[in-house]
């Protein structure tokens, strides 16, 4: 057939890149804002928008969609072009896709900023961002496939097999994690409810990490590593295999962030097996791309694209086998609520996404602009200052878990904990939030070098928005196998049918995993004392949800003795059942939360002592890093949407009295003129309507019902001790 | 670059390894490597352990689900620690004076006590402990008692489960030496006047 002649568009790849540049710069910094709080608490300058829990989906938000994703879009539009030879499918889509993704960003980060959030981690965003987040993920697959379909190559590459597996995953996950049932235009509750929600949300938390962060970078990883080394790939036997191996294998695995937890213990068993199953795909990948090397080490030595390249890979192996470890129960007993948690997403973010992103980056701009690197010395530093900052970053919190956790589970010869006071186990870390801030600090050094770097190379160079290219078009054969075609080459020519097997190997896991939550009653087991929050409780659970307090205190009691001895018993799946969403937090940086309002419980504090506490936390505790939250005290609650709130819980099955919303502001008062009158006694100042009185309804909540229904039984079994 | 891939042989240079004809993208070319053995084995493992697990855990329920751990930890704890201390106090006990003994009393008042009754014990949650006032009696038997048992509908929780008879006492003896020390911003007096 005779050659065609078409252009590659570079300019919608440029305008991703110049947007990975710009939220690059803004989640770290954000980051570091976090960072340095451990520090100085009061560095949220006493206002609502800054502090850590608002700003935390902010920076996790910025840097996952906002850096990585617009850094893989980048790298998508530029090689799938190229491996298709063909343009983009359409320009109108390309455009859709690049300003509707930044429009997200925006609204993401004002929204979080405002305390608009659903409480689930990496998925926090309000029900219209989502429905915007689902459109344009469609338009980015419909313009990607379309490219696809129209290619005049006959195989599609391993890297595109990557590509579309990251988008029907994430459109599945998305969609499934974000059911919501709208309030106002800004709140909305999720369908799913305590445990079942732990398990969509992570589910999808983890698999967010498996194809956001991981199967689209492997895929720019076979396009722009063997570029660079200008090496051949390694084993196409092995690409074939990881690939299939990690996608069907990667969706099963989100149960290990709930081991030790309320989640029945066939869920959790499934979520170890599959996670430690995961090495060896994993490893396909860092394999794949190390061995495609061999003969080319010595230009690693030269380039910094591949030195880039060769930590992002190293660091992939790495992460991709700490998970594992940390998913066994042996090592999550002890691993989980710490810093190891953080260390180790770092490793995965800074190592792997971070450094692949700047290695494209640093490959890629230059050609689009026809010059060279503007300096490859300063890519070179960025380089080496980046890995001491990634290595700065992790260490001291690996450290700091460690004694954390050691801290936490330490007894007494008379059987007492030896740190009671939670506090003290964050003091002892202190200097090593010090030397993780700096580290952080080091690799945003770096990373503004190589924004500069790019600028430059960007202000020195020519840029070529249409490129020339040409290619015979593809003939029409027939798309039965032909004889001697091995099915998977068969396959990699019917890219429609490519989709849909991906879509079923990564089906199979969700559908097993959730589905008997919700059909088989004995998983959840019911608890007759636990009732529904009264709307002053339920209100104050959603100012706990705007504020983020789940980013530092968990609600979810671990069987362990050091667990049960420090908070009360632990969390059974029954006390959740009204929880939307359920709010088990993974890290804590404050104490559990989830015995808070047990009144013979250690963790009890009246209520004045929780106003006193939100008020100004370093005069109860000098060493305290909670944030104040003055705003609480002064701002009235919206009592507006309390009649609503509450048939939309009727709605999700949550059994109040029918008619219940008319009255439910009446009973609201009532309970809030009490704690008011409470407060009184004590000298404070606080009327009934504050929506700091509904946030103390809610904790003074905290495990009551379970506690007064086996008060005999559990404390008998529990203090053996004493 | 058709359907068979039926080319030639062609090798990579610089390592003798065959390439795949017909594999090509943009000019990426694909080796036919075999799979690494080491990998192969590892992924055998690993599927090997899941197996077992599963049986082990889920199937034959042989090991123990956290539950059953749970209950095996705390009954292993039971049967090591010592008696029960009696937390019963004498009524006519006086304080402790000697200086270990109040060290002791401060450094549980630091960890424990400041969060509500303030560093100085001039109170702010809980009472003023440097006043000449109490809410539940001004014998140093009462305080020993409130640390022990608590009086949780007012927000003070019961130590007996987190500190032992003798530090209980250490730390009443030491609240007994704030009495009178005027520190600044005190909370008003609570309670009945002491004699």
């Amino acid at each position: 057939m005779e050659n065609q002649n078409f252009y590659y568009d570079n300019k919608t790849v440029k305008f991703f890149a110049y947007a990975t540049l710009f939220w690059g710069v803004i989640g770290m910094v954000v980051g570091l804002l976090l960072a340095l709080q451990f520090i100085w608490p009061q560095l949220t300058f006493g206002i609502p928008y800054t502090t850590f829990g608002r700003i935390r989906p902010i920076h996790t938000n910025a840097v996952i969609f906002a850096f990585v994703g617009n850094g893989m879009f980048t790298g998508i539009y530029y090689s799938l072009q190229r491996l298709c030879k063909a343009r983009m499918f359409s320009d109108i889509l390309s455009k859709i896709h690049f300003w509707g993704w930044q429009l997200i960003i925006v609204a993401a980060a004002l929204t979080f900023a405002f305390g608009f959030t659903t409480g689930k981690e990496y998925a926090e965003l309000e029900w219209p961002i989502d429905i915007l987040v689902a459109v344009i993920w469609i338009v980015f697959g419909w313009n990607m496939i379309g490219t696809i379909i129209k290619r005049r190559t006959r195989h599609i590459y391993v890297a595109i097999w990557f590509y579309l597996a990251t988008f029907v995953t994430v459109a599945v996950l998305h969609v499934a994690n974000s059911i919501e049932i709208p309030v106002t235009f800004f709140k909305s509750y999720i369908v799913y409810a305590g445990v079942q929600d732990a398990l969509v949300q992570w589910w999808y938390g983890h698999n967010a990490v498996a194809f956001f962060l991981t199967t689209p970078f492997l895929g720019l990883m076979y396009y722009y590593l063997p570029k660079a080394a200008n090496r051949p790939i390694y084993s196409y036997r092995l690409s074939i295999v990881h690939f299939w191996a990690l996608i069907f294998l990667y969706i099963w695995a989100g149960p290990h962030h709930l081991i030790y937890s309320a989640l029945p213990n066939w869920a959790q068993s499934l979520g170890v097996v599959f996670s430690v199953m995961l090495i060896a795909p994993s490893w396909g990948g860092m394999v794949n791309g190390l061995l495609t090397l061999r003969g080319a080490w010595d230009k690693v030595r030269e380039d910094p694209v591949l030195k880039f390249m060769v930590v992002a890979v190293t660091a992939y192996g790495m992460s991709t086998f700490e998970g594992p470890m940390m998913s066994t129960k042996t090592v999550n007993a002890i691993s989980h609520f710490t810093d190891w948690t953080v260390g180790h997403a770092h490793i995965g973010a800074l190592g792997w996404n971070g450094f692949m992103t700047f290695a494209v980056l640093y490959w890629l701009i230059p050609r689009i602009f026809r010059t060279n690197l503007y300096s490859k010395k300063m890519a070179n530093t960025h380089f080496w200052i980046g890995t001491l900052g990634i290595i700065f970053y992790a260490v001291p919190l690996y450290w700091g878990a460690i004694t954390q956790f050691l801290m936490w589970k330490e007894f007494t010869a008379e059987g007492f904990l030896k740190y009671p006071n939670f506090l003290e186990t964050v003091t002892q870390l202190r200097p090593m939030y010090a030397a993780r801030a700096i580290g952080g600090g080091l690799y945003i050094v770096g990373v503004v070098m190589g924004v500069y770097n790019l600028i430059l190379t960007i202000r020195q160079g020519d840029f070529l928005a249409e490129e020339a290219a040409s290619a015979p078009a593809l003939e029409p054969v027939s798309g039965k196998r032909a004889a001697g075609e091995g099915a998977h080459r068969w396959l990699e020519r019917r890219p429609v049918q490519f989709t849909i097997f991906a879509l079923l190997a990564i089906l199979i896991g969700g559908i097993i995993e959730i589905v008997p939550l919700y059909l088989i009653k004995t998983n959840i087991p019911t608890i007759a004392s636990v009732k529904p929050y009264t709307p002053l409780e339920l209100q104050g659970r959603d100012i706990y949800v705007r504020e983020g307090c789940y980013t530092c205190h968990s609600q979810e009691v671990r069987p362990f003795r050091s667990e049960t001895e420090r908070y009360g018993q632990y969390s059974k799946a029954g006390e959740y059942v009204y929880d939307h969403p359920f709010q088990w937090g993974s890290k804590r940086n404050g104490p559990d939360l989830s015995r808070e309002g047990v009144v013979n419980g250690k963790q009890y504090k009246p209520n004045s002592w929780h106003y006193n506490h939100m008020l100004n936390p370093q005069k109860l505790n000098a060493q305290s890093i909670m944030p104040v939250y003055k705003w609480l005290i002064a701002d009235d609650l919206d009592m507006s949407t309390t009649a609503k709130k509450i048939r939309v819980m009727q709605m999700l099955g949550v059994p109040y009295p029918a008619g219940f919303d008319k009255t439910a502001n009446d009973v609201l008062l009532q309970q809030a003129s009490l704690i008011s009158a409470d407060l009184k006694t004590q000298g404070i100042d606080c009327a009934p309507n504050k929506e700091i009185i509904a946030v103390i309804a809610y904790l003074q909540r905290l495990g009551v019902d379970i506690h007064s229904a086996g008060l005999s039984a559990a404390s008998a079994s529990e203090n053996p001790v004493k | 670059m058709e359907i068979n891939d039926k080319n030639p042989v062609e090798k990579d240079e610089l390592t003798g390894d065959k390439l795949l004809s017909g594999h090509d993208y943009d000019n990426i070319r694909e080796l036919d490597n075999k799979l690494p053995k080491w990998w192969v084995w590892l992924f055998i493992i690993t599927i090997v352990y899941a197996v077992v697990y599963l049986l082990v855990f889920d199937v034959f329920r042989i090991a123990p689900h956290q539950e059953a751990e749970y209950a095996n930890e705390m009954a292993a704890v039971a049967s090591l620690a010592p008696a029960p201390q009696a937390m019963v106090f004498d009524t006519l006990m006086v304080p402790l004076t000697d200086q270990p003994a109040l060290d002791a009393g401060k450094a549980i008042f630091d960890k424990n006590c400041v969060v509500c009754h303030k560093t100085q014990g001039q109170g702010l949650v809980g009472p003023n402990l440097t006043d000449n006032y109490s809410i539940h009696g001004c014998r140093f038997i009462d305080a020993v008692n409130v640390i022990a048992t608590g009086v949780p509908e007012k927000g003070m929780i019961s130590w007996k489960t987190q500190l032992t008879k003798e530090q209980i006492i250490q730390v009443a003896s030491y609240t007994m030496t704030l009495r009178g020390t005027n520190p600044p911003d005190p909370k008003a007096p609570q309670g009945d006047p002491c004699k």
